[in-house]
């Protein structure tokens, strides 16, 4: 008997140590772990120095795996687009730029590998990412530590920017105000003030989901449930049929496009909510949405952080894209836009801080970068007029609510409409 | 230990006995704070009749999932002694062929076509993902069991692992990490709705299939020479050889009988919940393994009844315990560490000998 406790112990450890391989990717390259304290040789410490003939190498966290794998190629097609028109009209004093891109995977875990490999590499200047929050919160205290700062296009948690991080900057429009504009949207102007809210636990969604019940609640809107899922989730019956006995008039989901599009499919199976309205964010402004949901998504909202666009500008970049990619920009998903700029904002930068030494070779000083990233600027970006206040929010634009109709977004509401 | 006892004292209590009390108290302590729990909390939230109809007939649905997965652990563990912990990628390979298979057909406008086409076209998908799941079973069982029979015992759960993680990331850089959507066919979209209470047709029809390949797999053990050989190999692999049952044969057979259910499984799953992508097969397999060690590893009809009890506890436990859906897989989970505390050998299992165990 003792024997074959052991063997199913043996198994459920085995188990465990599955889960856990599975639920993290396994770390890219543990032994960098324990270097990103050191500084760089001791009379150039702070400093950057690039020897002549080298490139000015930007960092950039990408979640190419994970719950959004499109969106995030879409984001480092964006910033390698912007890496190739900065090289293109020549690089800086003779120096090319170099994208050093990594994947993210839209998770924290695999946030901090790639934010300690970066650490860990004396030649990176700065990064441009993550995408996702839970992978961009992986990166930021470990950037921080390195005097490494980056500029995400996507991360939209409020708390990626705080006073505590000078690091931290972002060119994607704070969440805060997602939530309250999309609140008031489903309140005013659809008339719904009984919704229940989900999200899928990852910092982005569950971040989202309370600032638009805290929101709800304070403009005089009911939230008749709080519910949870799993990124990866693929049956939500279970949970719809909870959230469903409350009989709320509408669902509002933050998370990204896969959940969405399946909770989107399957409330219309559901009792109770058969006739409720469903309402998702800007993780769900993609095609992968729209796919997941099928004819369900027809009628359905999504809310996106939209830049302020200049026309000309992004007719030459899609071009590019296409070009470059053979796919149309927007397909894969929204944020390239915002990757190019990003890309661009720290390309200025360094612009203002680099100098070129004795040797030949191009010296940046750390700090003076990072706060070189908050007063540069403004530049004209892909989403209007870049420039960072002190707190590192530096996009431009506003909140954009579309409606899906014939497999398509159309706009109804918010920013550009006013 | 047995000695032990045999020389104590009438009055003295000793040890083993004392460790067994102890669990059993522990267990009641559990069981009663769960019944506590469901009738003051959830009993309480006032859920009409159909909303927990509704419940467990999504759980039937899951355990109908589950069943045909577990049933390959079952009948691999009954055989080879070894939990083949490939087998939810198994699954996941016959959704993605499906998917393949599905679009091929829908490229062709069989889904569009008169109820009997689309009929046809359904069976055949599964057909093939079944196909692609039995080619996938038997490699496995070529290139990553076989030549580890004779070794320590595990040593090939460890190849299993890899071999799980060897698929899932394979199918990555295959067909990319976007989840594959599968689009349901008007036939068999929708449902039928009772009052509250709504039945999806893919729904019914996972549960109905489920009982009937069940149905035929317990005809193939019980009632055919294959399912002879079967048992025999699972009582005494070296007698049975001398018998003149080529184990090798029957050893290969049995994988391809649980990859052909884990195919089914992954087809139907890939209509119900319309995506599948390369990590779909895990949760599903763990989930399935759970319920074969619930129902007693090794044991045919307690795998289904396991996995049936399993989704329904997955579909009801949170309503019922007044707790976030999000915990879902916690409740199963607890469900497997509880059940190899308490009675690792399952609800149906019998004590194993100690060859086997």
């Amino acid at each position: 008997m003792s024997k074959r406790y052991n063997v199913l112990g043996m198994i459920l450890v085995a188990v465990l140590a599955l889960a856990a391989c599975v639920a993290a990717p396994p770390p890219a390259e543990a032994p960098t772990a324990d270097e990103p304290m050191e500084e760089a040789p001791a009379d150039m410490s702070g400093k950057v120095v690039i020897p002549a003939g080298g490139t000015i190498r930007i960092g950039g966290s990408f979640a190419l795996t994970g719950p959004i794998p499109d969106p995030g190629k879409d984001i480092q097609y964006g910033a390698e687009i912007a890496i190739d028109d900065l090289n293109a009209m020549g690089g800086f004093e003779g120096f090319m730029f170099e994208l050093v891109g990594e994947d993210g995977a839209c998770d924290g875990t695999q946030g901090t590998n790639v934010g300690n490999k970066f650490a860990a590499d004396d030649s990176i200047v700065a990064v441009s990412g993550g995408t996702c929050s839970g992978e961009t919160f992986g990166l930021m205290p470990i950037l921080q530590e390195a005097r490494i700062p980056f500029v995400s296009p996507s991360a939209t948690n409020p708390d990626i920017t705080s006073a505590d991080c000078d690091v931290c900057n972002r060119v994607a429009l704070s969440d805060a105000l997602q939530g309250a504009t999309d609140a008031n949207f489903v309140l005013n102007e659809l008339g719904l003030s009984k919704f229940a809210v989900v999200h899928d636990n990852s910092d982005y969604g569950k971040g989202l989901a309370e600032i638009f019940q805290n929101h709800l609640m304070a403009v005089g809107g009911e939230v008749s449930s709080f519910e949870g899922v799993q990124v990866g989730d693929t049956d939500f019956r279970a949970m719809l049929a909870k959230v469903g006995a409350d009989g709320p008039e509408g669902i509002f989901f933050a998370g990204y496009s896969t959940e969405a599009g399946l909770i989107a499919q399957q409330m219309t199976e559901t009792p109770g909510l058969e006739g409720s309205v469903f309402m998702s964010v800007d993780g769900a402004y993609t095609q992968q949405y729209l796919d997941a949901a099928g004819p369900a998504a027809e009628g359905t909202y999504v809310s996106f952080l939209a830049g302020s666009d200049s026309e000309e500008m992004n007719a030459e970049f899609d071009a590019k894209y296409m070009d470059k990619y053979g796919v149309a920009a927007g397909d894969l998903g929204p944020f390239h836009g915002q990757s190019y700029d990003s890309v661009k904002l720290i390309a200025a930068a360094i612009m203002e801080v680099a100098e070129v030494g004795d040797d030949g070779s191009l010296v940046i000083d750390r700090e003076a970068l990072i706060s070189a990233i908050r007063s540069v600027g403004p530049i004209e970006g892909l989403t209007g007029s870049i420039k960072c206040d002190a707190m590192g929010e530096c996009g431009a634009g506003g909140v954009q609510i579309f409606l899906v109709g014939d497999g398509e977004f159309s706009q109804v509401s918010g920013f550009g409409m006013e | 230990m047995a000695g032990r006892s045999t020389s104590a004292q009438p009055l003295q209590l000793d040890w083993a006995t004392v460790q067994k009390y102890a669990i059993r108290a522990f267990g009641f302590t559990i069981l009663a704070i769960v019944l506590w729990r469901v009738i003051t909390v959830g009993l309480a939230e006032g859920y009409p009749a159909s909303f927990w109809i509704s419940q467990a007939l999504n759980g039937l649905v899951l355990g109908g999932v589950y069943a045909l997965v577990a049933l390959g652990y079952t009948l691999v563990y009954g055989i080879l002694f070894m939990i083949n912990f490939a087998h939810g990628e198994v699954m996941m390979i016959g959704g993605i062929a499906g998917f393949f298979a599905l679009q091929f057909a829908q490229a062709r406008g069989w889904m569009e076509g008169p109820w009997l086409v689309v009929v046809i076209a359904l069976l055949s998908i599964m057909l093939i993902g079944m196909a692609a799941s039995v080619l996938i079973g038997v490699t496995l069982e070529r290139l990553a069991y076989r030549p580890l029979r004779q070794a320590p015992r595990l040593v090939p759960l460890i190849s299993a692992i890899g071999a799980s993680l060897f698929l899932q990331y394979s199918v990555l850089l295959i067909f990319g990490v976007s989840p594959h959507s599968y689009r349901k066919p008007e036939l068999i979209s929708g449902g039928l709705r009772l009052g509250d209470v709504f039945i999806p047709y893919t729904g019914a029809i996972i549960f109905f299939t489920s009982i009937l390949l069940m149905l035929a797999l317990y005809f193939i053990i019980q009632r055919t020479k294959l399912g002879r050989a079967m048992r025999a190999v699972a009582e005494d692999r070296a007698t049975a050889s001398l018998m003149g049952v080529d184990v090798n044969a029957v050893i290969v057979l049995t994988f391809m009988l649980g990859s052909a259910l884990a195919g089914a499984a992954g087809v139907m799953l890939g209509f119900h919940n319309t995506v599948v992508k390369f990590n779909s097969g895990f949760i599903p397999g763990l989930k399935a393994f759970t319920a074969a060690v619930l129902g007693g590893i090794g044991n045919i009809p307690g795998a289904m009844f396991g996995a049936l009890l399993l989704g329904l506890i997955e579909a009801l436990g949170p309503s019922a315990l007044g707790i976030p859906t999000e915990y879902k897989d916690v409740i199963a989970f607890t469900l497997l560490v509880l059940i190899l505390i308490f009675r690792p050998s399952g609800l149906f299992g019998e004590v194993l000998s100690e060859k086997k165990a």
